[in-house]
């Protein structure tokens, strides 16, 4: 085959992965070029860090080497989508935006709302993105239901299948999402969908502070109320606003919107998402963050960031995003994982600006089974072929 | 080897082995897992469980018990086991289990799917989590057997710990009759497995003693006798009543509070119009332990229109020998209950106490194989009501004063999982102004009387009367009633010992007290120290 | 003379019960012949293999030692809870370690802040819903053994329930787990927080059918009860018609808690068992579920309703109170072993096929039925597509078990080949590894024993299920140094 081999170029600044610049970039269009590609890199020894969209390219920490880029975007096709079964097949290349107009044609959508612009189903997978809906649909371990994957020495191999309900084997699904391509390339995906609901409410209430909203998340998880998102937007000046989403029938959304501004004892009702709903906070000289913690900790993990931390939590959730001016970053991220630790709760980098980056661990601390991912790792790729260095522990 | 040497672990004078005391693991136990115990201890050791290492068996004919009538061809060996003194104890095993009198259906057996669902409604399964002492691990024994497994002690024991509750049989989805099945064992264990002489003697003394009304209530004077003076008070505080075999203890303990004997008459009138002539069969220990109980059921038939005859004549009806394996004893009981109320010419046979209740409408099985018998034992079992049920059936008549008090009524394994009657005695106390009627937890785990299970089987009877009594306190009535003399026993009593104290009443107690206007102050009052309640031992709690 | 024969173990399992009465007490380890015969199957009692010794855990102290002293044997071992599961997970390995977590029933305080409670693998599923009922939560996956079932075979086999059509399975309520390893090494996966940092191999580990290891403690997640919940029965005339009520349901955008079908043979059974007072004269009975906010249920339900009717539903019965809800589950839940009221055998299978090809598959289900000459009854989560077919045969008529095996299995490569699963919720366990290799390839199953390996190198975690062929853990297929310790204690074979 020398489609895949038409593809390849030198490796650019552009294509730097947390800024290591691959010596070379190919691109497969197909699962066989993929494979085949794999193949060859495991004769020639080369290391190999798989990418979509790239929209979280700079993400975790720097690959110790990257001869091949392995750019994914050319599985681009939607493979199967059956209405009737709620199900969707698409390769990993699809981008995110895309699959969702076109399942949004027949009234569904997949569950999935991580704010990435141009983020690849592939990506999702491995990032484990997620965004604020994941209060109601769960994250990509509760959606895919099917996965392909292509080992380092070229194996193609499948696991789950079409159907929602599955437990034939071990669920690879799950061990490739977040693996941050660290035990191979995931080429394709099979979704759970779900329909589309008709109307929507939005509940907006100004706070004082972020960590007001701690008592609130945990008196609307404890309520009958079905929001699809609570959002707790924290900005770096300190002032705070808790959004709540309800998405269904007319009649339920009216009236759950209702009964949210009497809980919260007041809010503005709307129809229409705030701006800031669902975003990232800080920019690009911030050091992201991903804190998770049992959720009732929400005030507790956020009273463990410094002043000045821009903040967009998942409020019922126990998963909150903060943005951690750099020049504070290296001395707060040990603090607050430590502050974070007695709720089960972890910190880690999700972008870092270059001038900080080698200084932070990005992952943190990873408890008594690391041994055992590491095991699996060498299993997988023994070689420590497929983007190596980036994820936990080094693997 | 000539002689059959019994087991060594001698039951009948310790716990049974095998049966766990209160271990922190039983039940669901609710407590921070962080700070769970590690191998945090259980009760009693099971020496039996380990298999012996060396075989020396001989197989001869059984030639034992004067009261034992085996088939030819039987045949019994013993398995030496090395001991830990390292002298040779010796293990009885009966090979073929079953002889060929009705063993356990292998149809029976055969409708068994092994889905599990009986598990968590079994005691002993509650109280040990293992496959043994589970309604499907047991059903899996008698499998093993009739599949050549032999009988031996452990599995002996197995078939023993079961306290025959029947909560499985309506657990069952799959509709195994469980009942028929363990009732068809315990037979042949009584016929082919020899117990441990004290085992044995103590056995005895129980069905010589329980099924004779006339012998119990020749005890009735010195166990008065014995209260009045407080001897027992006196022996537990002495602490000597510790030192007696701890079944002798137990049925030291359960006696209840003794009140004059209440005089039943042979035949009472209907009150109005007769609607129904009606026999009631008195009961060993109710007629015995709880006279009131008999009274209040013969006012109230009255009251609701019937001529009640209690024949004199009556004895045991076989209840109690038939459940714990005395077949011959259990089916000469059933002829002679048959021919009493036979003669006394009743439409119905009316019965309080759920044990018998439910045996009497198994007399048609139990003498199926008698030509002269099986039509007339169908038609009486045919006849038999529940009180509660005969309640329902003929419709109230006597006019109902409120007694205004919350009630939780027990369920008597007898009467809910072997009868199936649920509904009817709440219907009767629901039909009664004023009680408010609340549910207790766990309701259908047997309180561990079952029979003469708390006497047999004292450790595990214990701790379910434990958790029955708890679950009872915990709904907070003001009377516990029960339809069972078993029942009422084994939770009084257990109230007692915890340092408790609840009113307990027969439904039928609760009925009478109602058409005859009693204030319910009384009631309460004589239902917490009148005949029939547990005499409270403060030392006994410590226990 | 007779000498009676006791159960020869073998030296090496002789030896192996020793060290462990010592390590966990001798009451808590079975040998006896008869006592551990009565663990040699579990919920399929059709397969059935008598384990050398039983040792009944009531600590994860317990655990952690019988596990290291039979890897230190080479003995393998298999965990067990309920003993319910209905593809034989839990059958021993013969000359193995029965491993019986029934005991280990502890329940930490429910946690409602966080909506989560920590409890032992012998929990049974519904106490963890008793425990959470008076915060008002809920554990979501109910199986319809959920009275009986433990939660550490529910983790194990990934079970689902009526419910999973909306709230998911075992896999998604499951935050944290403390596993022993093969190795006796113990191992915290996830926790109380909803992520953490590394792979999901708690994700992986659930559903592994006791092959990656033994958990000792599970944190799961509860849910909150919902403020309505209505449930209504639905009788037809014709299956097809229950199965397009299905699809139209789905088609409006309704995401209801169940949908379970059974059809008349099932429908007969359930009657007979638990009088359940299905409509007379239905061919298939829908039980419809839906939660949620009261406004929402009682609008979807009207819309349920009039998409019920034009699909000539002829009896429409809602559950007036929790009563008779409860009747309405009990026939349903309470099918599989009522069926032993209608037939002396069966199989009970679990297939998943696309939703939308329910009718074809039925029919199909009927003619292949038909053509052996047995009856099929059927019961399942339509919602999801989860197909219960029950195989009745009659033991006492020659070659009958056969056919009916037959049939269970055509049935299973129907599902497989109209895109589906070979299992929904009971597992590969023993019954259908054979049947893996129709829905996965070599490589798939070789890619699954990488995970496997780096679990269990020895294999000694419940060898010989899910996979077709023991596979040993070498370098890579073909290339092997040497002979596997697996292999030279006989446990395990090269392919």
């Amino acid at each position: 085959m020398t489609a895949a081999t038409d593809t390849r170029r030198a490796g650019g600044p552009d294509d730097a992965v947390s800024g290591v610049v691959p010596r070379e970039v190919v691109r497969p269009a197909t699962v066989d070029q993929v494979a085949e590609v794999l193949r060859a890199a495991a004769a020639d020894g080369r290391t190999v860090v798989p990418v979509g969209g790239r929209s979280k390219l700079t993400w975790a920490a720097a690959p110790e080497s990257c001869d091949l880029l392995l750019d994914l975007t050319g599985l681009d096709r939607v493979v199967e989508h059956v209405a009737g079964d709620l199900t969707v097949v698409a390769e990993a290349g699809v981008r995110l935006a895309d699959l969702q107009a076109q399942v949004g044609r027949a009234g569904q959508l997949l569950g999935l709302d991580p704010p990435e612009d141009g983020a690849t189903l592939g990506g999702v997978v491995s990032a484990n993105a997620s965004g604020p809906r994941r209060l109601r649909y769960g994250t990509t371990r509760d959606l895919l239901i099917g996965i392909t994957v292509v080992l380092a020495d070229g194996t193609v191999a499948h696991a789950g299948g079409k159907v929602v309900k599955n437990v034939a084997g071990y669920d690879l699904g799950k061990l490739f999402t977040g693996a941050h391509g660290t035990l191979g390339a995931v080429v394709s995906t099979t979704w759970r969908l779900h329909p589309v609901p008709p109307a929507r409410r939005v509940v907006t209430l100004e706070l004082p502070d972020a960590a007001a909203a701690g008592p609130l998340s945990i008196a609307l998880a404890r309520s009958t109320l079905t929001p699809s998102a609570v959002e707790l937007i924290g900005r770096a000046d300190g002032s705070a606003r808790l959004v709540v989403l309800f998405e269904s029938i007319a009649e339920s959304v009216a009236g759950q919107a209702r009964s949210a501004v009497a809980l919260l004892g007041g809010g503005e009702e709307s129809e229409d998402l705030p701006e800031d709903f669902g975003r990232r906070p800080g920019g690009a000289d911030d050091v992201l963050l991903r804190l998770a913690y049992a959720p009732a900790a929400l005030s507790s993990a956020l009273g463990a960031l410094p002043a000045g931390t821009a903040v967009a939590a998942h409020a019922a959730t126990g998963v909150s995003y903060a943005a951690v001016p750099a020049g504070e970053a290296v001395d707060a991220l040990p603090r607050l994982r430590a502050a974070i630790a007695p709720h089960d709760g972890t910190a880690v980098v999700l972008r870092a600006p270059d001038a900080v980056r080698d200084r932070l661990d990005h992952w943190g601390p990873v408890g008594d089974s690391l041994d055992l991912m590491r095991r699996v790792k060498e299993r997988f790729d023994p070689e420590r072929r497929m983007s190596p260095g980036r994820f936990v522990g080094g693997l | 080897m000539t002689e059959i040497t019994p087991g060594s672990h001698g039951q009948g004078d310790a716990p049974p082995p095998g049966s766990p005391g209160a271990s922190p693991n039983v039940g669901p136990v609710r407590d921070s897992v962080a700070d769970l115990p590690p191998g945090s201890p259980t009760g009693a050791a099971r020496a039996t469980d380990e298999a012996p290492s060396a075989v020396v068996g001989a197989r001869r004919p059984l030639d034992i018990g004067q009261d034992i009538d085996l088939p030819p061809g039987t045949g019994a060996a013993t398995v030496g086991t090395p001991t830990l003194l390292g002298l040779p104890q010796t293990r009885q095993v009966v090979q073929p289990a079953f002889d060929e009198h009705h063993p356990p259906d292998p149809a029976l057996i055969g409708d068994c799917v092994h889905c599990g669902f009986c598990l968590p409604t079994c005691p002993t399964y509650v109280l040990w989590g293992e496959e043994m002492d589970s309604p499907r691990g047991r059903i899996y024994l008698m499998k093993e057997a009739l599949e050549g497994e032999p009988l031996d002690e452990s599995m002996v024991r197995h078939f023993d710990q079961c306290l025959g509750c029947m909560a499985c049989v309506t657990a069952c989805p799959s509709g195994v009759q469980y009942d028929k099945l363990i009732e068809a064992t315990r037979p042949q264990i009584e016929r082919r497995y020899t117990r441990s002489r004290a085992e044995k003697l103590y056995r005895d003394l129980i069905y010589n003693l329980f099924p004779y009304p006339k012998r119990l209530r020749a005890l009735r004077g010195p166990l008065r006798a014995y209260q009045a003076s407080r001897l027992g008070s006196l022996l537990t505080r002495a602490g000597l009543m510790r030192k007696l075999p701890a079944p002798l203890q137990a049925m030291e303990s359960l006696a209840p509070k003794l009140g004059p004997v209440e005089r039943v008459p042979e035949r009472t009138p209907a009150v109005g119009q007769r609607r129904a002539v009606v026999g009631l069969l008195a009961g060993c220990v109710q007629g015995t332990f709880f006279p009131d109980v008999n009274a209040a059921t013969v006012r109230v038939l009255a009251a609701e229109g019937c001529d009640v005859i209690v024949p004199r004549s009556q004895g045991c009806c076989g209840a109690l020998p038939g459940h714990g394996g005395r077949e011959e004893q259990a089916l000469d009981f059933a002829k002679r209950t048959i021919e009493t109320f036979e003669r006394a010419g009743v439409d119905y046979v009316v019965v309080n106490a759920a044990g018998c209740g439910s045996n009497i409408k198994e007399y048609g099985h139990q003498l199926r194989d008698e030509p002269e018998w099986a039509a007339r034992a169908e038609a009486l079992a045919e006849r038999s009501r529940d009180i509660s049920e005969f309640i329902v059936e003929l419709g109230p008549v006597a006019e109902r004063h409120p007694l205004p008090m919350t009630v939780a009524y027990q369920d008597a394994c007898h009467l809910a999982h072997a009868q199936g009657i649920r509904e009817e005695p709440r219907k009767v106390l629901r039909g009664i102004p004023g009680i408010e009627l609340k549910a207790i937890a766990e309701a259908e785990l047997c309180c561990g009387s079952a029979g003469t299970y708390n006497m047999l089987q004292p450790e595990p009877a214990r701790e379910l009367g434990e958790r029955k009594a708890a679950a009872v306190l915990a709904t907070g009535a003001d009377l516990m009633v029960t339809a069972n003399p078993g029942c009422w026993m084994q939770v009084a009593t257990t109230l007692a010992r915890m340092g408790k104290r609840m009113p307990v009443a027969h439904t039928v107690q609760v009925l009478d007290a109602s058409i005859r206007g009693v204030p319910v102050e009384d009631l309460l009052e004589r239902a917490l120290n009148g005949p029939g309640t547990a005499l409270a031992r403060t030392s006994a709690a410590a226990r | 003379m007779t000498a009676i024969a006791e159960p020869a173990l073998s030296d090496r399992t002789a030896t192996l019960a020793d060290r462990l009465r010592s390590a966990v007490g001798t009451e808590r380890v079975l040998t006896d012949r008869t006592q551990v015969r009565t663990y040699e199957c579990d919920g399929l009692a059709n397969f059935k293999v008598t384990p050398a010794i039983v040792v009944l855990a009531e600590s994860r102290q317990h655990v952690v030692d019988t596990v290291r002293l039979c890897s230190e044997a080479g003995v393998p071992f298999v965990a067990r809870g309920s003993g319910t599961g209905l593809s034989g997970g839990a059958l021993p390995s013969a000359d193995g370690v029965l491993l019986v977590l029934s005991r280990l029933r502890r329940l930490s305080p429910v946690d409602a802040d966080n909506r989560q409670v920590t409890v032992e693998p012998g929990v049974i599923n519904l106490w963890v819903t008793r425990d959470a009922a008076p915060h008002d939560l809920a554990y979501a996956p109910d199986p319809s053994s959920q009275l009986v079932c433990s939660i550490g075979g529910n983790v194990a086999e990934n079970a689902g329930g009526a419910h999973c059509l909306k709230y998911g399975f075992t896999v998604n309520h499951v935050l944290g787990a403390e596993v022993v390893l093969p190795d006796d090494e113990v191992v915290h996966l996830g926790g109380r927080a909803p992520e953490h940092p590394g792979y999901d191999l708690l994700g992986a580990f659930i559903g592994s059918e006791g092959t990656l290891g033994v958990a000792t403690e599970l944190t799961l997640r509860l849910i909150r009860v919902p403020e309505a919940v209505q449930t209504m029965l639905v009788g037809y005339h014709s299956v097809e018609d229950a199965a397009g009520t299905v699809s139209d349901i789905i088609a409006a955008g309704i995401v209801p808690a169940a949908v379970e079908m059974m059809d008349a043979l099932a429908i007969q059974a359930a009657e007979a068992a638990v009088s359940c007072g299905y409509p007379e004269g239905a061919v298939a009975v829908l039980v419809i579920e839906l939660d949620g906010p009261q406004v929402e249920v009682e609008a979807q339900f009207r819309q349920v309703e009039e998409i019920a009717r034009a699909r000539n539903a002829f009896e429409t019965r809602i559950a007036a109170d929790d009563a008779e809800r409860a009747l309405m589950w009990k026939g349903r839940k309470s099918a599989f072993a009522a069926v032993g009221r209608i037939s002396p055998s069966y199989f009970v299978q679990d297939g998943v096929i696309p939703r939308t090809k329910l009718p074809e598959v039925l029919a199909e289900i009927d003619r292949m039925a038909d053509e052996k000459g047995l009856r099929v009854a059927n019961v399942f989560h339509a919602g999801d597509g989860n197909l219960h077919p029950l195989v009745l045969f009659d033991d006492a008529v020659e070659g009958q078990a056969h056919e009916a095996e037959e049939l269970a299995g055509a049935i299973l490569e129907l599902c497989v080949t109209s895109g589906g699963s070979i299992t929904g919720e009971h597992g590969v366990g023993s019954e259908k590894r054979m049947k893996m290799a129709k829905q996965f390839t070599p490589e798939d199953l070789d890619t699954m024993q990488l995970l496997r390996c780096a679990f269990d190198p020895a294999g000694i975690a419940n060898p010989g299920k899910v996979f077709p062929t023991p596979r040993l853990c070498g370098e890579r297929p073909g290339v092997r140094k040497g002979e596997h310790p697996v292999q030279a204690a006989g446990l395990g074979e090269v392919f």
